[in-house]
């Protein structure tokens, strides 16, 4: 691509939290026209920059420069003034109201005092037309499917007339089609003469739609290349740095690995039949779920979030209780008691590792034998042998890499990579015997965790564990299972063996359609 | 016949006077908790309103001066508690807590200090009527609804006015905006401090005109605790209404009429202990907490502070 005007310099930025260097002197540069891809492993301070630009972190040193004058950004009330937008990685949206009013609120309307909002529907009605968005404005925002409601934080951005759009992380919760829809509507946008910031850590994404590519690695830059020099060999030596050796990893093997062969006679180490589960609201969140789990299988689940998989994970795990249906257990039906499942094998990794799996306010040892407590070797009749808890808490931050001060540390100090690393210590440290119901636990970690996770997934495999792996990272479920099934509203819509998988075909039954 | 009308009327023009206080308080309430700031001290800030507000009106032979009074000790204490909860960032509820001690101890405290220990207790003259022309006129109705003190006008117009500004206006929008989702408010280039900020202020300004409204119209004097938990009614009011301004104010009328109520039992004799009605108001705000828990309004961050930099995990 050509040489482009420069419109937005970021200089030598730097931002610490109590202590943590989030960003170390990084540069960045956007120029007009063009859609920058900003990469790096979860970490690396992508969404930290941005939310210096956008106002709503203060750096605490380093310049903003746009179209070459200092720019001084208190809030993202500053960043809307000079034409910066940015669509977060979670949607700031209120469920129950309409997409006007959502779009439009916090911008001075036409009749303040009576909210009569035609004219601001009429302007709405025209930006869409002019960058191809199609939205019912009248809706409320709740009921939008998710690929739509990203739209919708696009159009409040565009509505504010901006020049610079960031992006974070876009695609996350998006279906393959949904993607490639949103990459049309970027190079629109681009033609229609904005800027536009895309943050991500998918390599294949960069590649694909980005003209020039920023390279960040533990709050540092990397390097900074047009796409035409950039090949995926570079990217990922840049993104991983010297703590994982490519060739021996999971997530860039070029192995191709066949799916387990699975031998009907023996008992299934989990059996759903009929599974439903109806909320305290009367809501049915769960539909007919049935499948099975095999030894040495890595089942996975696909959806876009919020189809019933944490729904799924609860009642299976006994938090919340089942409407219909049988689950079996290694060929037995249990109470649904979350203690006697435990005791019966089962290793569970909740997806709200905060609110279901951590306890902030104490100590890392304490939070890593959390469920073991009371098992050898911990435990000598009935009291804690705390030297023996530190000594296998020091193995444990050692192995899993985790950055703590030691086993003594204050768990809330912990970054959330790390929190997730303790998680996965405990579960892969005090694993059962039976089966592992891992929600999203890759999620927050950089791509060498990552890695280590999935190694450690895969050997469970191999000595002929069961999985059931729930994720909401399309290709991570690719990468490890034997077979996924895909939830739409609740619902099972098909299982995919692995010789069957097609990512725009799981797509599909992610939209709900059935195959 | 004409006794039971009669006796109805009286009860219905008793019912309008006794809202007032119950509608300015949990308005006041509800307000700065549609920004997320839940407001526990309403009881505290309506004493040491009553009590200051009194004095000034005794000392002035100004029942206006008295209301302004109030109203500025209301807006103080709402700056205070503004500038601890949202610029501090400190636990609502404990400064909550602790204001409403702090209100109570000033209530008694001030008037002791300026008149002393004395047998004869300091009075104002109570609220007057102000009869509205022609409508006041109306048959039976008419001195029921139109020939009331002033406040009581207000107290209904307050709000009518906060239902219009928070639901038919932008910045209704945006002061609701900031307690269903800070984050989002914030990002959109909404001052979500300075939302909080007026919100509470005004808030406490109008639960300081609650308080001063005690002793000018029941008893022309300050007595302790003369507020009589009205101030926690509110904040149950605010969970019985929903947090919107029109059901709290039917609400208003029904705790009121059944304080009127309890009040005619107590002087005459009764077979309810008007104990038991006194404790109505409480057991219907949590029936009807429990019957509409499934389609809770109450903003979603009531009671968390916002801070810009905290990383959500």
């Amino acid at each position: 691509m050509e040489q482009n005007e420069v419109i937005l310099q970021m200089v030598d930025i730097c931002k610490a939290f109590d202590g943590n260097q989030a960003l170390d002197h990084v540069n960045f540069e956007l120029g007009a026209r063009e859609i920058h891809g900003l990469l790096g492993g979860n970490g690396a301070g992508k969404t930290t920059l941005m939310n210096v630009l956008y106002g709503l972190y203060k750096q605490d040193s380093g310049d903003i420069l746009l179209k070459g004058k200092k720019l001084r950004i208190a809030s993202p009330r500053d960043a809307i003034r000079n034409g910066i937008g940015m669509v977060h990685q979670h949607f700031l949206q209120i469920n129950n109201w309409s997409v006007v009013q959502n779009v439009v609120l916090g911008s001075s309307v036409q009749n303040k005092w009576t909210m009569n909002l035609a004219p601001e529907v009429a302007k709405l009605q025209k930006l869409c037309d002019r960058f191809a968005i199609d939205i019912d404005l009248q809706v409320e925002v709740g009921e939008l499917p998710m690929g739509t409601r990203q739209k919708v934080e696009i159009l409040k951005a565009l509505y504010r007339g901006v020049d610079i759009l960031i992006l974070d992380e876009p695609t996350t919760n998006l279906t393959p089609q949904e993607v490639d829809a949103l990459f049309v509507s970027l190079k629109v946008m681009v033609d229609e003469g904005l800027s536009i910031v895309f943050i991500t850590h998918k390599l294949r994404e960069v590649l694909s739609v980005c003209d020039r590519i920023t390279l960040l690695r533990n709050g540092k830059n990397v390097t900074c290349m047009p796409r035409s020099e950039a090949n995926e060999e570079t990217l990922v030596r840049g993104m991983v740095g010297e703590d994982l050796n490519v060739k021996d990893s999971v997530i860039f093997s070029k192995e191709i690995r066949e799916g387990t062969k699975i031998d009907e006679v023996v008992t299934p180490v989990l059996e759903v039949k009929g599974l439903r589960h109806v909320t305290e609201q009367g809501i049915e969140r769960l539909k007919d779920v049935t499948f099975s789990i095999h030894p040495g299988e890595i089942f996975g689940i696909a959806g876009v979030a919020g189809n019933g998989q944490l729904e799924l994970a609860e009642t299976l795990v006994g938090v919340q209780s089942k409407a219909g249906g049988t689950i079996k257990y290694n060929g037995r039906e249990l109470n649904m008691v979350t203690a006697e499942l435990l005791q019966q094998g089962l290793t569970y990794i909740p997806e709200d590792r905060l609110g279901d799996g951590y306890l902030p306010k104490v100590n890392v040892a304490q939070n890593l034998i959390l469920g073991a407590q009371h098992k050898q070797p911990y435990s000598k009749n009935g009291f804690i042998d705390w030297r023996k808890v530190f000594e296998a808490s020091w193995e444990m931050i050692k192995e899993y890499n985790i950055k703590t001060s030691g086993p003594k540390d204050t768990a809330a100090n912990l970054s959330g990579g790390n929190i997730q690393r303790v998680m996965i210590a405990r579960a892969f440290s005090h694993v059962g015997d039976s089966l592992m119901l891992a929600h999203c636990p890759t999620r927050g970690l950089d791509i060498p965790s990552m890695d280590f996770v999935y190694k450690k997934l895969l050997a469970r495999k191999m000595q002929g564990y069961a999985t059931l792996l729930i994720s909401e990272d399309l290709d991570e479920l690719l990468l490890l299972c034997d077979r996924i099934g895909v939830m739409y509203r609740g619902e099972l819509v098909g299982i995919l063996h692995r010789s069957q998988f097609d990512k725009y075909e799981i797509g599909r039954m992610m939209s709900g359609v059935k195959s | 016949m004409d006794q039971i009308l009669h006796e109805v009327a009286f009860f219905l023009k008793q019912m309008m006077l006794t809202m007032v206080p119950f509608i300015l308080a949990a308005q006041g309430t509800m307000l700065a908790g549609r920004t997320g700031v839940f407001n526990v001290a309403t009881e505290g800030i309506m004493l040491t309103t009553a009590s200051v507000g009194f004095i000034i009106a005794f000392q002035s032979n100004s029942i206006l001066l008295g209301m302004v009074a109030a109203m500025l000790v209301g807006g103080l204490f709402g700056l205070v508690m503004a500038y601890m909860t949202t610029s501090l960032k400190l636990n609502q509820f404990v400064i909550g807590l602790a204001f409403f001690f702090l209100g109570t101890g000033i209530s008694t405290l001030i008037p002791k200090l300026i008149f002393g220990v004395s047998l004869v207790q300091p009075v104002i003259p109570t609220l007057q009527n102000l009869p509205i022309p022609l409508l006041s006129k109306i048959p039976f109705l008419g001195d029921i609804f139109f020939n009331q003190n002033i406040l009581v006008y207000v107290s209904v117009l307050v709000s009518l006015l906060l239902y219009y500004f928070l639901y038919r206006t932008s910045f209704g929008l945006e002061m609701r905006s900031v307690g269903e989702n800070p984050k989002m408010a914030d990002s959109l280039g909404i001052n979500v401090f300075r939302q909080r900020y007026v919100a509470i202020i005004i808030g406490c300004m109008l639960i300081g005109l609650a308080g001063v409204y005690l002793p000018m119209v029941y008893t022309g004097t300050f007595t302790e605790q003369i507020t009589k938990g009205r101030g926690w009614l509110a904040s149950a009011l605010c969970f019985f209404g929903g947090w919107r301004p029109l059901p709290i104010l039917y609400g208003s009328l029904f705790f009121a009429g059944i304080e009127v109520l309890a009040y005619r039992v107590q002087i005459g004799t009764s077979a309810i202990p008007y104990q038991f009605l006194i404790m109505l108001p409480y057991v219907a705000t949590i029936v009807v907490m429990v019957l509409t828990f499934k389609r809770s309004t109450t903003p979603k961050f009531l009671g968390s502070n916002y801070d810009r930099e905290k990383r959500t995990l």
